[in-house]
């Protein structure tokens, strides 16, 4: 089963400000106690093409969703690590971000029992995965102004017949969360430009 | 909790990290670079590269092998060659 969301949003914003403010979205104190989900942020992996200008990074995101009671039954807890790796092309003007976050089966009884179930050894171990494409780039209308932002979310949830309702309602909440966060990292973003264009005005 | 030992999560709010400040320190050369620099089309060198050294050193001594292990076989799907090798490389 895979379940897609696409958003779209539009920062009036150069795509210079909110590129930068995409990196300093989790790491900003202040922006820390609205996103509060995100625990940690470190930067595992960095690459400089000097030739061409791409910047290819790499950083672990440690994620806090505690989620309805089933879906903490099934992965047996509430913290989750993502990997993001991002794209930056200075020469195209283009930022991609790719975040992947997979829950893991803990072993609970639960699962375990219907892992006995199931004649043949299925892992269960790659159960719910959650991958996040967001894209910036110059508004095509305004690009030396404004930035359009693509965002789209695919929920992947492995198709076992005796899970099938259970995950949906799973999806159900993974999404509903999802579209919060997302809204509120917006907000945040938004919140960056804003001190960043009042950083860089001319006094 | 992030990458590392710890055992409370209520101690991950404010990040008790052993290697928070030299993160700290990076990040803010990096961002700083991205914007007065990269963005602007100076990308011709590689800069903080003593600030990331140290983090990197913290990292890959702090780094609980178990997570790190769980981070990589996400991060081996996206990428396998390079991020992998450029981690092994470098703990």
């Amino acid at each position: 089963m895979v379940k897609a969301y696409k958003q779209e949003h539009v920062y009036k914003h150069p795509w210079e400000r909110v590129s930068a403010a995409s990196w300093r979205k989790f790491a900003d104190p202040e922006n820390k106690r609205i996103l509060s989900h995100i625990l940690e942020v470190d930067t595992l992996n960095r690459k400089l093409d000097t030739e061409t200008g791409k910047l290819h990074t790499t950083r672990a995101l440690t994620i806090h969703a505690p989620g309805p009671w089933f879906l903490h039954r099934i992965v047996g807890q509430d913290i989750c690590h993502c990997v993001e790796s991002t794209v930056v092309d200075g020469k195209s003007r283009s930022m991609q971000l790719c975040v992947v976050r997979r829950h893991k089966q803990q072993g609970g009884d639960w699962i375990s029992s219907i892992e006995l179930l199931t004649t043949k050894n299925i892992s269960l171990k790659k159960f719910i995965e959650v991958e996040e494409r967001i894209r910036y780039d110059p508004h095509p209308e305004n690009p030396t102004a404004w930035t359009v932002c693509s965002q789209e979310t695919s929920i992947r949830i492995k198709p076992l017949s005796a899970l099938a309702s259970m995950a949906e309602k799973v999806e159900q909440k993974c999404a509903e969360k999802f579209m919060q966060n997302s809204v509120k990292g917006r907000e945040v973003m938004e919140r960056i430009c804003k001190y960043m264009e009042a950083e860089s005005a001319p006094i | 909790m992030g990458l590392l030992k710890k055992k409370e999560p209520t101690s991950a709010r404010s990040s008790t990290s052993p290697c928070a400040d030299l993160r700290n320190a990076y990040h803010n050369c990096f961002n700083k670079w991205y914007s007065d620099k990269f963005v602007k089309g100076q990308w011709d060198k590689e800069e903080c590269v003593a600030e990331w050294k140290k983090y990197r050193e913290c990292l890959s001594e702090h780094l609980d092998g178990k997570l790190l292990t769980r981070i990589l076989e996400v991060d081996g799907e996206l990428n396998p060659t390079t991020k992998q090798a450029d981690l092994k490389e470098s703990s």
